[in-house]
């Protein structure tokens, strides 16, 4: 929360002129062809700063992001998107993700359904209850002081 | 000298070859005396090896390029401390270095396995020896480090100067050591399946080895972070490269295993899930390595493309068919000693747990492979980068350090629905305060906001706990210092893990800081002209070229004003290798716990001027200040219990859930 307070002191608007703040927006979307991974923005290569002129040049001109991005494919190939667009062959990739937590959260609710119906265990015989009932008193009082709240925990562990 | 590396390579082969096959034999013929004889093989093995590394070390200090290795990977002018990084700067180094490393901890957990363990020891160690072997094998016939060349050239090719960075004395070593450690605690779940122990006596000593394993693995990473913002010079600490995210793929299922352990220790539930997760581990920190040696996607961390890399997929696919065929084998003996009673309880929360890591591990591992599929499937090349791994993983990642902040304040086995809302009331307030002063401060956006409210959520979750704790130990006529103390001690796997919490609290709110409110520009300077970028100004006030024998070291001085009130001079540059044409990125940082300034300088012009980069990437100190605490809470998790208490935790498992 201390570490929270400290945002205080960070700017709170961007220092950049709105049109600068679009044209980073393009560079990171755009791979620098001879620099596998790295994006515009961030490669030191001369042929990604002439790309950022580029980009630049074409946002003074009017263009829209999506102009812009689709003259360096005409020119690099798709590779040079930094990630596929959402459209034809490529909704695969984006469409994976969602479908495979939806099925996982799925699959953990009949997990959890199939478990809670299990039959436990054999149960311990008497005597061997009664053998342990020192250590359980002893873990009793260890767990009284950090339980999330009386009467939960703690009494649940052991009863 | 390097015939010495090679013939304890040989002799650390047989050792392990050994070990392995005198330890199965030996408990098939009941010959106890072959079994202590297998395990003195597996003690020797990894003197063998340090015998080799040593050997290797001698060469590289006696500048002996007549090894094809030594050659390759240093030359005379290199600085001497660089040594050590060059030992593992290329295949072969690196795998004798896996090799040893591994056979020492493998040599160790087996001295150190305690009484539970034993019965299914001789399997562990089969299992143990069989990656050993495999790791040496592969050294000699592929990767040899002590290969004589025909002509001992005069010098040597030098160091790749990317890796001329102190940060490489232990990233490597660390992350190498995480990705091979994960076998340990795979050695011990699968020897037990084999040998027939299906209940949960492997479990404390996964648990060790795995915490330390993981505890290793993220300091690894994190060094990488550090390494990649100070010399890649990109301004940034995690591009989701391959590479990367072949170091990040085996730690999201070691961490789910971490936890969900637990769950079996306390209540001998979740046997097959655990077993499961580990073997996924183990499976992703091969491919780790495969990646690392040639594998199909180009990354800056490869060693090279080789045929080495199929070998390493070929091992990855025989081990991952070997652990399935054994968990099948044994899966109807592995049954869960209790129910699950709700939905809303701390098993559950662990059970939802391990589903996200496992879902970032599947969506990270998507994006990995996609470009392979379009190359076969459309036969066009793809890049899937940042913009996809922010979309798809960021907000799983939310969704757990969310969960962190509520899972551990459920009770085991089930939870009133009344009773949940009294727990969490003061953990939402806070994250709710949190995400207010966050909008306040300028997060004018919705995902950042809900992140800095997350994260809040989840300190206070910890504290709530903390402050409990302590009260109720204060009530009791302690003084608050030591019922704090005593409180962490009272229950070390719970306390350390809240500490590892805290470390993971404060990775989440660096990375929100830092991936939505960075800024950066360019700006051309003459020396005596100043760039202004948000509330600081920068002033060029000269440049000095340093030869050196092996690179020349351009920096830029600048001083730092904020506010109009002069702070520091920094210096940023770059060194530039000749032999490599290439340059080491210096960054000028200057740290703050609010922001770093960060400029480079990367090119200076005939005419004085400089070009530079600035960035302010707000946050990103408290990822360092992580490290530590992880390693903390780590320490206090493994912290041995006392023994009465460890006593008494098979038994607490046993009682029946009258609850």
């Amino acid at each position: 929360m201390a570490a929270l307070a400290l945002l205080a002191c960070t700017s709170a608007v961007s220092p950049l002129s709105p049109e600068e703040q679009r044209a980073q927006g393009v560079d990171q979307s755009l791979i620098c062809p001879i620099c596998p991974g790295e994006t515009i923005d961030r490669s030191q290569v001369q042929l990604a700063k002439d790309m950022q002129v580029i980009v630049r040049e074409q946002i003074d001109a009017g263009r829209t992001d999506e102009e812009i991005r689709q003259f360096f494919v005409d020119r690099y190939g798709e590779r040079v998107l930094a990630a596929p667009p959402r459209e034809g062959f490529h909704w695969l990739v984006w469409a994976v993700p969602p479908t495979g937590i939806a099925l996982g959260l799925l699959a953990l609710f009949w997990v959890t359904q199939l478990m809670g119906r299990r039959p436990p265990e054999p149960q311990p015989a008497e005597g061997e209850v009664a053998a342990l009932a020192p250590y359980l008193q002893q873990v009793d009082r260890e767990l009284a002081g950090d339980g999330p709240s009386p009467g939960n925990e703690d009494s649940k562990e052991n009863t | 000298m390097a015939d010495l590396g090679s013939i304890t390579l040989l002799l650390a082969v047989a050792l392990a070859a050994y070990a392995g096959v005198g330890s199965l034999v030996g408990q098939w013929r009941h010959a106890p005396e072959m079994l202590l004889s297998a395990r003195y093989a597996a003690y020797l093995t990894p003197l063998m090896l340090v015998v080799s590394m040593l050997v290797l070390v001698l060469a590289f200090v006696d500048h002996d390029f007549s090894l094809r290795y030594v050659a390759g990977n240093s030359n005379r002018a290199m600085d001497p401390w660089l040594t050590w990084v060059a030992f593992y700067a290329g295949n072969e180094g690196s795998l004798l270095f896996i090799a040893a490393i591994f056979s020492g901890a493998a040599a160790l957990a087996i001295r150190l396995a305690p009484d539970e363990v034993r019965p299914a020891l001789p399997f562990t160690t089969a299992v143990l020896m069989a990656v050993t072997v495999f790791f040496v094998a592969v050294m000699m016939t592929m990767a040899n480090p002590f290969y004589e060349l025909p002509i001992t050239p005069p010098d040597g090719q030098g160091i790749n100067p990317l890796l001329t960075h102190p940060g490489m004395f232990f990233h490597p070593p660390m992350l190498m050591s995480g990705l091979i450690g994960v076998a340990l605690p795979f050695a011990f779940a699968i020897g037990h399946l084999l040998g027939g122990q299906t209940g949960d006596e492997w479990v404390d000593t996964a648990r060790t080895w795995g915490l330390v394993v993981w505890a290793t693995l993220t300091i690894g990473l994190l060094l990488g972070a550090w390494w990649a913002y100070t010399i890649l010079g990109w301004g940034g600490y995690w591009a989701w490269d391959p590479v990367e995210n072949a170091g990040l793929l085996p730690w999201l299922p070691l961490t789910a295993f971490i936890h969900s352990i637990m769950v079996q220790r306390r209540r001998g539930m979740f046997r097959m899930w655990n077993i499961a997760l580990i073997i996924l581990a183990w499976g992703f920190a091969m491919y780790g390595m495969f990646m690392n040696r040639g594998g199909p996607v180009p990354s800056v961390h490869s060693f090279g493309q080789s045929t080495m890399g199929w070998v390493f997929l070929l091992f990855l696919g025989v081990n991952l068919i070997g652990a399935f065929a054994v968990f099948f084998w044994r899966y109807n003996r592995l049954r869960s000693a209790a129910p699950l009673e709700s939905r809303l309880s701390r098993e559950a929360a662990f059970l939802l747990n391990n589903v996200l890591f496992l879902m970032i591990a599947l969506v990270t591992l998507w994006g990995v492979v996609y470009p392979l599929v379009t190359d076969v499937f459309q036969g066009v090349i793809v890049t899937v980068g940042r913009p996809y791994f922010d979309i798809v993983a960021g907000p799983i990642f939310l969704a757990l350090v969310a969960l962190m902040g509520v899972g551990p304040l459920l009770p085991w086995r089930r939870a009133s629905g009344g009773g949940l809302l009294r727990l969490l009331r003061f953990p939402i307030i806070i994250g709710i305060i949190a995400a207010i002063i966050a909008v306040a401060l300028g997060a004018r956006a919705f995902l950042p906001a809900l992140a800095f409210g997350v994260c809040g959520l989840a300190a206070a979750g910890i504290l709530r706990e903390w402050v409990r704790g302590t009260q109720v130990r204060h009530t009791r006529g302690e003084g608050y210092p030591t019922a704090f103390g005593r409180l962490i001690m009272s229950n070390r796997p719970r306390y350390g893990g809240y500490i590892a919490h805290i470390g993971i609290v404060l990775i989440a709110f660096a990375a929100t800081g830092s991936s939505f409110y960075s800024v950066q520009d360019d700006f051309s300077l003459a020396p005596g002209e100043r760039a202004a970028l948000g509330s600081y100004e920068v002033e060029f006030l000269g440049s000095t070229a340093t030869p050196k024998p092996d690179r020349i070291e351009r920096r830029a001085q600048l001083l730092v004003y904020k506010d109009g009130q002069p702070l520091e001079q920094v210096e940023a540059g770059f060194a530039f290798y000749p032999a490599f044409s290439m340059a080491a990125t210096r960054a000028g940082i200057r740290q703050t716990p609010v922001e770093d300034l960060y400029i480079l300088a990367s090119e200076f012009t005939a005419d004085g001027r400089a070009l530079f980069r600035i960035h302010i990437n707000p946050l990103v100190v408290w990822l360092w200040i992580a490290g530590p605490i992880l390693v903390l809470g780590t320490v206090v998790s493994l912290w041995p219990e006392r023994q009465r208490a460890a006593a008494a935790l098979p038994a607490m498992r046993a009682v029946p859930a009258a609850g």
